[in-house]
């Protein structure tokens, strides 16, 4: 008795295994045929992870995103750190997706692993930085090599083409960084009167912006324009002029739009010019990973800054701040995300 | 038991003559050299800023310099305790992120701003605490311990604002930066204070003889029947609520919700101390050198920003400038005249 119930246990066990040796040979066929499309794609997200609200509002519209279109979004946590990245990636390439969304932190390091996922017949869409390879499917990023020329321009005219112009860096060495100098460079060198006084780095930190900018205006220097590399730049500047008690506090450009720099410029009437850097981009991203996974062809980049929505921001600034919503609220996020969806990640006052 | 208690009656009985004479040269001829050297240094860095880079002495140049002092000067005091028992701090910048989130959640919840204080301040004691029974009791390397701490602190932080530190900092805080006496600020006055109360501590109190003597030979210090935890747990604590009050205070600066505003200041507080004579290896090392290592590095960072040159060859020449100090410091240091 005891026998014939092993006997039928193994037969059923043999069937089991068979079966499911089938279905995994199936399911390996499907998924690595060119052609083949599953009706739920999966979508690797390599975010730039829990590190700031900028990646809290990505993440977000993200995840809303891929919910909309009905893609299974499998999220990698970027920690904010391009070394922590790196091996998420490398996870999120081993588990072979439908396609990937990456949000590069290191330019040179990415640069590797993606070309692998390209090889391996994975679409990868780079999401607001590059690498330093063209093998990815599309690129979807505020171009500021070329966003940052106009806002120059409207400076160096603010400026009357004369006098000193204080400048507050990035990140040595950051790709976002090296673009943006591109630009502001490119106008700046035209101007001889324009003398720019490079004030350092602030590394992407409103406090460092804030010492050396406090730093330049105690030196006497009387600025006829500022210009800050990204929103906590400007914060800096704009915080340190608030604090000197100087006034009026010259025009600036540079900073990309968050609601706290739009109240600071509102609140202290001061002429500003802004870039848009918007993590709602990330539903771009997310759409155009979707497209890929289906098969359907892509542009090999998106400037999102030529997207009516996401274009630079001019005097009057008024009509883009939103009391209702907290300093970390990036302009354009509630267009994707209801106000419940903004409340949870803590942007509703 | 890992400190003197256990040893406290043998050590009565016998404490030997080395250790009487160990603790009796505490304070003397090297602690003098040590800081003397960076004073020396800071008077001929002085002279030459008043010839080469006059807008230094500008009086806003100076409130705006004192401002960023007195942040860094009570950081590097904290520091200045744990590397004189021999330890190192490299949560402190972790504490001061906390501080700031701590102060614009609770703004944010319309808390009095007094018990955010409480409250950041209880979270420095706690943070030192635990690093400093880390590293006494549990034998952990005070780089891993402390290092640890920051990732946990760090990690809360995310965990509870989800990334998004959303606040602002209460405009009735924000007179302890930016105000003062003259063009001294509330904050310098608050760094001088502390750093008065901690050298009478070290030079004079039973306290600072104890410090010195567990970073010097935790081993005499145990025959002599000092506790060494104790002391190191205290130094840890101190450092911790130092960090804390310094958050607050930048946070007082900035006025801004910036969530990795502490970010720097680990390095920069033991660069500080390490300027200003304060050894590594523990028990060497005062308040007025650590401090002077403050205004070292800070003036030399205004001097470099007054300059206006490429920020890459500003931070060569920083790096330089350091470089030669230090260097200069320990050939003094050890040169056979002294």
């Amino acid at each position: 008795m005891f026998r014939q119930h092993l006997a039928i246990g193994r037969r059923a066990r043999g069937m089991v295994i068979t079966a499911a040796v089938i279905a995994l040979a199936t399911a390996v066929a499907v998924g690595t045929s060119s052609g083949a499309r599953t009706a739920t794609p999966t979508i690797a997200f390599v975010s730039q992870g829990t590190s700031n609200s900028w990646a809290a509002q990505l993440d977000a519209v993200a995840r809303k995103t891929a919910n909309r279109l009905g893609a299974k979004l499998v999220y990698y946590n970027g920690q904010g750190d391009a070394t922590k990245q790196l091996p998420e990636l490398q996870t999120a390439i081993a588990t072979h997706p439908d396609a990937m969304v990456v949000v590069p932190l290191g330019q040179a390091a990415d640069t590797g692993p993606v070309e692998r996922a390209m090889s391996a017949g994975i679409p990868v869409v780079l999401c607001d930085s590059k690498i330093n390879s063209d093998k990815y499917t599309s690129l979807v990023n505020p171009n500021p090599a070329t966003a940052t020329v106009p806002l120059a321009e409207w400076l160096a005219k603010k400026m009357h083409y004369k006098g000193d112009l204080l400048y507050i860096g990035g990140l040595p060495g950051n790709g976002t960084t090296i673009l943006y100098d591109q630009g502001f460079h490119q106008v700046m060198n035209k101007y001889k009167n324009i003398h720019v006084v490079n004030g350092g780095n602030a590394n992407y930190s409103i406090s460092t912006a804030k010492q050396l900018a406090a730093t330049a205006i105690a030196s006497g220097k009387k600025f006829t324009g500022t210009w800050g590399v990204g929103g906590e730049a400007v914060t800096g500047i704009l915080q340190a002029y608030v604090d000197a008690g100087v006034k009026p506090i010259p025009p600036n450009a540079g900073a990309s739009v968050t609601n706290g720099n739009l109240r600071l410029v509102i609140e202290n009437k001061v002429q500003a010019a802004m870039l848009q850097f918007p993590p709602a981009d990330s539903k771009v991203c997310v759409e155009t990973a979707y497209k890929a996974a289906m098969g359907q062809k892509v542009p090999k980049e998106i400037n999102i800054s030529k997207l009516p929505q996401y274009g630079n921001l001019y005097p009057p600034l008024n009509k883009y701040y939103k009391p209702q919503y907290t300093d970390d609220y990036y302009v354009g996020t509630d267009a994707v995300l209801s106000k419940s969806e903004l409340a949870a990640i803590h942007l509703v006052k | 038991m890992r400190d003197g208690a256990g040893s406290a009656s043998l050590a009565k009985n016998e404490q030997p003559h080395a250790a009487r004479a160990f603790l009796a040269g505490w304070g003397s001829g090297s602690r003098l050299r040590v800081t003397a050297v960076p004073i020396g240094a800071a008077l001929i860095a002085a002279a030459l800023l008043a010839v080469f880079e006059s807008d230094f002495y500008r009086s806003q140049n100076l409130h705006v310099l004192m401002q960023q002092c007195s942040v860094l000067g009570i950081v590097t005091l904290g520091q200045l305790l744990v590397l004189l028992v021999g330890g190192i701090d490299l949560s402190v910048g972790a504490v001061m992120n906390a501080t700031l989130i701590i102060i614009a959640v609770m703004n944010r919840h319309h808390t009095q701003l007094a018990t955010s204080i409480v409250l950041s301040l209880c979270l420095g004691v706690g943070v030192g605490l635990v690093n400093g029974l880390l590293v006494s009791l549990r034998d952990v390397p005070p780089f891993a311990a402390t290092l640890g701490m920051l990732a946990c602190i760090q990690g809360a932080i995310l965990v509870y604002t989800k990334g998004v530190p959303a606040g602002n900092i209460p405009r009735e805080l924000r007179p302890v930066a930016l105000d003062g006496v003259g063009i001294v600020p509330y904050s310098l006055i608050i760094c001088l204070a502390i750093a008065l109360v901690l050298w009478f501590a070290l030079r004079r109190g039973t306290y600072g003889r104890k410090i010195y003597a567990v970073g010097r030979s935790p081993e005499v210090a145990r025959r002599v029947a000092i506790s060494t935890t104790s002391v190191r747990v205290s130094a840890y604590v101190m450092c911790g609520l130092f960090a804390a009050m310094a958050g607050i205070i930048l946070s007082a600066y900035v006025g801004y919700v910036d969530p990795t505003i502490g970010g720097n200041y680990n390095l920069q507080s033991i660069a500080a101390a390490v300027v200003g004579g304060v050894a590594f290896t523990g028990g060497e090392g005062s308040v007025v050198g650590a401090l002077t290592g403050v205004v070292f590095l800070l003036a030399l960072l205004n001097v470099v920003t007054l300059s206006s040159l490429n920020p890459f060859m500003q931070l060569i020449i920083q790096g330089a400038v350091m470089l030669v100090a230090v260097s200069v410091f320990q050939f003094l240091k050890k040169s056979p005249a002294n």
